[in-house]
């Protein structure tokens, strides 16, 4: 199988490796970095739980190649905070019981990251919308929706949404 | 009202939340540290068909394959038979992957192990089997006609399972009815496809003969005792671990051919080995649920009582019983519960497992109650209807009073507490009812937009003991749970239990229940779930139980380690016996007195064999095992309302209030409760309006994807306002009644409901109602004569 060499950043970090040219973005991500908080649910771009932030856009890495993404910029949530700490998102998710089993959470977290940028202050039927590609079989969303909306009127004005990686997620070596 | 006692009946925010909201969840796909070969399975493309030949030597050749094995190699591993003992019931064994025929498409032929993934699909590309096609059996009417084709030859009249009952004096009721009304409801087959599909690791050590195997399974105990069983090895020589699940919903309650191929790999190979479900293969073989169709035959007194129901069930059971709880599991759970909250003395049912050449059906939140009320909650409106009643009101006519409680019905179902009547009126309360039946009424009808409420009220069977498992014959489901529990010397506590989670949040909702009995923090519980090899055998989460069984034995565990700890610490304190004592805040303290002792050093105590602490009691430690298995009766009840506006131009409708009331008794943690009654619903709103599995006449799965079989967005379900009425049960541990499927239940007949009261104001209302489910704009334009009929099946 064709491999080629590709560098491109995750959560801060510059790295290169070697990738068979037909692995998809959410697999090199998964099983050559070890950052198995993205998750993948159907393969087929219909689900959104793979989502990640490519140069500031949501994408669903099941749909990339690896090569695909040479020279980028990468976001997963691993990146969103540090170890111990919790990105606002992550903590207003928590605050609503936002998650059951927490399979599409990072995904829906990366999408809200990709909303709130911008649209600092959405409305529940503007988040519905922006959600509408990520799935989620456990909570009915409407607690996502209220977590999302917390953050958006808690942080209208300041940057508290912005990604913060803090260089982090075990990226293997 | 909620009833707060220590740390239960708080809305603590969960543990779990953390680690899964960093990404640093450990789900089935993400446990590499084996570093483990993959496999992907070889799948039959035809429906029905016999196997002649499988050519594998081109795909053992690609280089990266390790291994390819087909239907031979499985010789030795016993076939899978789910015995179920009643009358009537037909057992085929399975073999995990298949020999002489296929028996539906998706049926596991060949199995490629490989270094990774994308090798293993390549070599799948590589085999080639040859079939000699047989006749597809793909509907229940097909299957049941006179020389239908069989799907096995071991199953007559490809008949799984027929039972028959008469409660009550049916035939006589029907003789003096004042009016007698026949009704048919469908339910399309639908699939619970949780967001994490399935998946199964294995490695077998021969140093110790230990296998141990890693499954997205909510029945680790029950998979474990099969296991030892199929390999003929020792029960403790396996080792079950449910890892982190993204969702279960009862499709992960199974056992599965993958489960017994995986481990049967990992101890031919030598070599630890995995394997990750994709989406196709879920929605494919997945365990299918509620291609139901049930036939109603109601006397009714003019009034609108019903004094007698006849039923004739129809439930497509596809190509095998799976496993453990048998194809009888809706057939029979669809006959037994449609009675719900409603007195009707005389019932008669016939009801029918079918053999198709589909996917098996099997358990999917609520079973089969989300169909049978479907059925008994339409026709009370279709009888409101042509009476001139109003839907709360024949409901009210028809409703078990809490006077009348404890109250047996007919069929000997035993309700001890509930709130039936209460439940209604405070729904509708909270609804405005009347006002909005007003608003309703103000619309013209010949607008294009018609409003429609839509009731459903219900009960729920929750943590099923092991006398239910007996009366229904699965003898597979031992029906009690048990923790084994530990306090350390520093006083914290960790449980330990086979139950697993997904999603439901055990660690936080046993920890509240531990604290409290402990006088301690939750933070200061840990939770370990899932793992056979660390706690003691049980049953699993399924069918609302954990929180009833679960919960149950954390209670019993808590209070034993309570009363080893008040007689450790009465050594301390002047010799107290432990009722002068009492636990609270990380002390034991002597009632009225100033004495106390840490817990901390009282559990320090505890571990001492040499003096004090060891002189009041036989052993020393702090660690028990507690076992509950539930009494026979623990039912919930719930309304839910829901209104909706109904464009008859799109066909969509939209909700503009939905409204749900629970009784599970006390609640343990009211936040997760309402969390599970919106996750619930959601499910129940996609079978209303969304989900159905559809097969061509030759078998094959037309909707093999989330871009076919739709499951509902965060644009199709609304917010709902839940409200709880708080009924204890009498006979639990801490009250609790279970409640994780009652969302999904009530929403489908709500919602239904809802859409042929709207359709009941408009012009185009043709006095038929929609009864099958799910309701489609198409079906919804089709009525208001906006596209060409199609179709005879009564929509
Ligand atoms: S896994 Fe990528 S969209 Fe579902
Ligand atoms: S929390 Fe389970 S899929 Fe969203």
């Amino acid at each position: 199988m064709s491999t080629r060499t590709i560098t491109l950043t995750v959560n801060d970090q510059t790295l290169t490796r070697e990738v068979p040219v037909r692995k998809t973005l959410a697999d090199f991500l998964r099983e050559d970095l070890g950052l198995t908080g993205t998750h993948v649910g159907c393969e087929l771009g219909q689900c959104g739980a793979c989502t990640v932030l490519l140069n500031g856009d949501p994408v669903k890495s099941c749909l990339l190649f690896a090569v695909q993404a040479e020279g980028s910029q990468i976001v997963t949530v691993e990146g969103l905070a540090g170890k111990d700490a919790l990105h606002p998102l992550q903590q207003a998710f928590h605050d609503h019981h936002a998650l059951q089993c927490g399979f599409c959470t990072p995904g829906m977290l990366l999408a809200a990251v990709d909303l709130l940028s911008r649209n600092p202050a959405p409305k529940a039927d503007e988040i519905r919308r922006h959600l509408s590609g990520n799935l989620c079989r456990c909570t009915g969303y409407v607690n996502i929706v209220k977590a999302i909306e917390a953050v958006g009127a808690g942080a209208a004005g300041t940057d508290t949404v912005s990604t913060g990686a803090v260089g982090a997620g075990n990226i293997q070596k | 009202m909620t009833q707060v006692t220590g740390y239960i009946g708080r809305s603590v925010k969960r543990k779990e939340d953390a680690r899964l909201l960093r990404g640093e969840g450990r789900y089935l796909d993400d446990l590499n540290h084996l570093k483990p070969k993959q496999v992907a399975f070889w799948r039959s493309p035809y429906a029905h068909a016999r196997i002649k030949a499988v050519r594998t030597a081109e795909a053992r050749e690609l280089p990266g394959v390790i291994a390819v094995f087909t239907g031979e190699d499985f010789a030795p591993v016993k076939p899978l038979v789910t015995e179920i003992q009643l009358e009537g019931y037909v057992a085929k064994p399975q073999d995990p992957v298949a020999r002489d025929k296929a028996s539906h498409a998706g049926e596991i032929v060949a199995v490629v192990v490989a270094e990774d993934r994308y090798i293993a699909e390549d070599a799948l590309e590589l085999i080639e089997v040859d079939f000699e096609p047989l006749p597809a059996v793909v509907d229940v009417d097909a299957a049941l006609a006179e020389g239908s084709s069989l799907v096995h030859t071991e199953v007559p009249g490809n008949i799984y399972y027929r039972g028959r009952r008469v409660f009550g004096e049916v035939e006589a009721a029907f003789a003096k009815a004042e009016l007698v009304f026949r009704e048919t409801f469908r339910t399309s087959r639908i699939a619970g496809t949780p967001l994490e599909a399935r998946g199964c690791l294995a490695e077998y050590d021969p140093y110790q003969d230990v296998l141990t195997v890693w499954s997205s399974t909510q029945i680790p105990s029950i998979l474990h005792l099969k296991l030892a069983e199929i390999f003929g090895m020792h029960e403790n020589g396996i080792r079950i671990i449910a890892p982190d699940m993204g969702g279960g919903f009862g499709i992960k309650a199974q056992i599965y051919p993958e489960e017994i191929i995986i481990p049967f790999l990992a101890r031919a190979l030598r070599l630890p080995v995995k394997w990750v479900q994709d989406r196709r293969e879920d929605l494919l073989t997945g365990v299918h649920a509620r291609d139901h169709r049930y036939e109603l035959e109601a006397a009714v007194t003019r009034e609108g009582v019903l004094t007698a129901l006849r039923l004739r069930m129809l439930t497509d059971a596809g190509a095998f019983s799976s496993f453990p709880f048998g194809c009888t599991l809706e057939a029979t759970g669809g006959a037994r519960m449609i009675l719900g909250p409603y007195k009707i003395r005389n019932y008669e049912y016939d009801t029918i497992a079918v053999a198709t050449n589909k996917a098996p059906a099997g358990a999917y939140r609520g079973v089969a109650q989300p169909s049978c009320f479907f059925a008994i909650e339409g026709l009370m409106d279709i009888i409101a209807g042509k009476l001139g009643l109003d839907p709360a009101e024949i409901r009210r006519r028809n409703m078990l009073s809490s006077a009348e409680l404890p109250y047996t019905n007919p069929i000997g179902i035993h309700f001890d507490s509930g709130s039936y009547g209460e439940s209604l009126e405070k729904a509708l309360q909270s609804a405005r009812y009347a006002e909005v039946r007003g608003e309703q009424s103000r619309i013209p009808a010949d607008a294009g937009r018609q409003i429609g409420i839509g009731l459903a009220c219900y009960t729920e069977i929750s943590g099923i003991s092991s006398k239910g498992y007996q009366s229904r014959g699965v003898a597979d489901v031992p029906g009690y749970d048990s923790v084994r529990m530990r306090m350390d010397p520093s006083g914290t506590v960790a449980i330990y239990t086979t139950l697993t989670s997904q999603g439901q949040g055990h660690w936080t909702t046993f920890a509240q229940i531990a604290a409290t009995e402990l006088g301690i923090e939750p933070d200061q519980v840990r939770v370990v779930d899932g793992d056979t090899g660390l706690a003691p055998l049980g049953t699993g989460t399924f069918a609302s139980r954990a929180s009833i069984t679960g919960g149950g034995a954390v209670f019993r565990a808590a209070r034993e380690i309570k009363r080893i700890l008040l007689r450790v610490a009465g050594g301390m304190l002047d010799d107290l016996p432990p009722e002068e004592l009492e636990l609270g805040e990380g002390f034991v303290r002597a009632r009225g007195r100033k004495l106390k002792v840490t817990l901390r050093e009282a559990a320090r105590k505890a571990y001492e064999i040499r003096s004090g602490g060891s002189e009041t009691r036989e052993i020393p430690g702090l660690e028990v095992i507690a076992y509950y298995d539930p009494p026979p009766s623990n039912w919930s009840n719930a309304v839910h309302l829901a209104v909706v506006e109904l464009n008859l131009v799109t066909g969509f409708p939209r909700f503009l209030d939905y409204v749900v009331v629970s009784d599970c008794g006390n609640l343990i943690n009211p936040m997760i409760v309402d969390g599970q009654i919106q996750g619930g619903a959601a499910q129940g709103i996609g079978e209303a309006l969304l989900e159905a599995l559809e097969y061509d006449p030759g078998g094959q799965l037309l909707t093999a994807s989330w871009g076919d079989y739709l499951i509902p967005t965060a644009l199709d379900v609304p917010e709902m306002k839940i409200e709880h009425i708080t009924t204890p049960c009498p006979s639990t541990e801490g009250g609790v009644k279970g409640m994780g499927e009652g969302g999904a239940i009530g929403a489908l007949p709500a919602v239904v409901n809802a859409v042929n009261d709207a359709l009941r104001r408009s012009r185009c209302w043709t006095g038929v109602p929609i009864t099958r489910a799910p309701v489609k704009p198409e079906d919804i334009l089709r009525r208001v004569g906006a596209v060409g009929a199609e179709g005879g099946d009564g929509r």
